[in-house]
């Protein structure tokens, strides 16, 4: 019957769901307690920072780029209309600043980071490299796990700090190319109506972005059954699980405007 | 039991152990004791539970019923935390060698000796240096481990796994994929470890020819059980048929094998 595949396949979801979500809540309290006392390898947190975030910058500065000018784009014909040079500032930064800028940012991360991250430790997983740890009595989630965490967040910050500059300035630029508005004017109106927390409530969401996306791809690449096909599996459910908590943690955090 | 009642003699030993997996059973109640400083072979066909039995000793995998003692304490009950202080009293070599890919040679070598020695980066680089050349593996130190034999990856692996100055060393099939001469190499690395540290060797192999050559016992697992153990020239003289066809790599016989 249709009504009992509909409810056994619900009730699968549900359950394979629910395995996910606790999965990932008892690695995240894994994770704090080895943070207890933190002693982070020092090698591996270098290593990951430079990979993680040196190298993404290009990427996220020509995606912010592109985006604060969008904004303008977007709101060339209500300013033209209405005359309002003054308010383009504040239409792309605030879009920028508090939206646009730290999901977009944080999508591009999970895109190129995350899901390396899932590809790599899905591929220590399948070869047995994270045994090999294990056997050499050194804990995975200390060492290899730890250093990943708190680099992607502290690099998401980064990156998004980063990217809010170039946006703006992305802006400023295609708001003289389209509109003509003048630099001087498109800064004053970046300075008279963006408040610091506008900045702040972008870089709050920019952290929480980090540790739902280090998290869920750390997840799904120590959990890897099944080989190479595996790996890959693992690698769409990463980047599908980051991308839903990152429109969820963003829907919270906005409502709640912390 | 208790360790002063039931503490064995012997360095290892695994009492009455049943495993499982999805309903199958792989042990099936199997007894086995291992005594300090012996090369003991564990032998028997595909699939019979030689590696689950060493997986078991390190907390790789976890007993369904019996007991596991190490050194006079039961250590199948302990967490994974737990499992680390034996962990570094037993080291274990796996199949796969499971190098770290993004390290060199060097610096695979050296990650024990920075986490459990404290050295610093350059000197565990150093006296992982030496570590390799007591593997014969002098000029590819700085070598990635996808650029190596399979040969010299467990070498590598053998050597960082020494860093770890441990009693006992699980072997997981070391020289299967192996051409003989390489083959011989880790042959000769496992008897030196045994007869000049004292290393306690349990090899899991199907490998005829290092079983005859190095082997102080073997256990012959069949059916989920040690069916036969004693000196390798016990076991060639002896009359089972069932351990004479795996002996003499007879296809057909007594045996039964799954899948066949």
């Amino acid at each position: 019957m249709i009504g009992e595949r509909t409810v056994t396949l619900v009730g699968t979801r549900a359950v394979a769901v629910s395995r996910e979500v606790g999965g990932i809540t008892i690695l995240f309290g894994q994770i704090l307690r080895a943070l207890l006392p933190p002693r982070i390898d020092g090698r591996e947190l270098v290593k990951n920072l430079h990979k993680m975030g040196n190298r993404s910058v290009p990427i996220v500065a020509l995606t912010a780029f592109f985006a604060g000018g969008l904004m303008v784009v977007q709101s060339a014909p209500f300013v033209k209309r209405l005359d309002a040079t003054s308010l383009a500032g504040w239409a792309a930064g605030y879009a920028v600043l508090r939206e646009v800028g730290p999901i977009l940012i944080a999508l591009m991360f999970s895109g190129r980071v995350g899901a390396n991250n899932t590809a790599e430790l899905g591929t220590m997983t399948v070869t047995e490299q994270l045994d090999g740890l294990r056997a050499l009595a050194i804990d995975p989630i200390r060492y290899l796990i730890v250093p990943r965490v708190v680099s992607m967040m502290v690099m998401l910050v980064c990156l998004t700090v980063i990217g809010d500059l170039v946006a703006l300035v992305g802006a400023a630029i295609v708001a003289k190319a389209v509109l003509n508005i003048e630099f001087g004017i498109m800064y004053g109106s970046f300075t008279e109506n963006l408040t610091p927390h506008d900045f702040l409530h972008g870089v709050y969401k920019s952290l929480a972005f980090g540790w739902a996306i280090a998290v869920t791809s750390c997840y799904f690449g120590v959990t890897v059954r099944g080989g190479a096909v595996g790996v890959g599996r693992a690698v769409n459910a990463a980047v599908v699980a980051a991308a839903v908590s990152v429109m969820l943690i963003d829907f919270f955090l906005t409502y709640l405007n912390v | 039991m208790t360790a002063a009642g039931g503490a064995p003699r012997e360095l290892i030993v695994f009492r009455d152990v049943h495993k499982a997996f999805d309903g199958k059973p792989v042990l099936r109640g199997m007894n086995l004791a291992v005594t300090k400083g012996e090369i003991l072979f564990i032998i028997g066909t595909s699939g019979v539970g030689k590696s689950v039995t060493i997986k078991h000793l390190v907390g790789f995998l976890r007993i369904d019923s019996g007991e596991i003692w190490f050194d006079g304490k039961r250590v199948d009950q302990l967490d994974e935390r737990g499992f680390y202080a034996v962990r570094r009293r037993v080291g274990m070599v796996f199949q796969n060698a499971t190098l770290f890919d993004s390290m060199t040679l060097a610096e695979n070598v050296a990650l024990p000796l920075r986490k459990h020695k404290k050295l610093r980066h350059t000197s565990a680089l150093a006296e992982a240096m030496g570590r390799l050349e007591q593997v014969y593996l002098t000029g590819f130190t700085d070598r990635y481990p996808a650029e190596l034999s399979d040969g010299m990856r467990k070498r590598a692996a053998i050597a960082r796994t020494l860093t770890m100055e441990p009693e006992v060393v699980l072997f997981d099939e070391p020289t299967t994929g192996l051409d003989p001469v390489n083959a011989r190499r880790i042959d000769r690395l496992i008897l030196e470890l045994s007869r000049s540290l004292g290393v306690t060797a349990v090899v899991v192999s199907h490998d005829l020819t290092s079983i005859f050559s190095i082997a102080d016992r073997v256990a012959f697992l069949y059916q989920g059980q040690v069916h036969a153990v004693g000196t390798p020239d016990q076991l060639r003289a002896s009359a089972d048929p069932i351990l004479q066809q795996f002996i003499q790599g007879q296809s057909s016989g007594p045996m039964e094998t799954p899948g066949f």
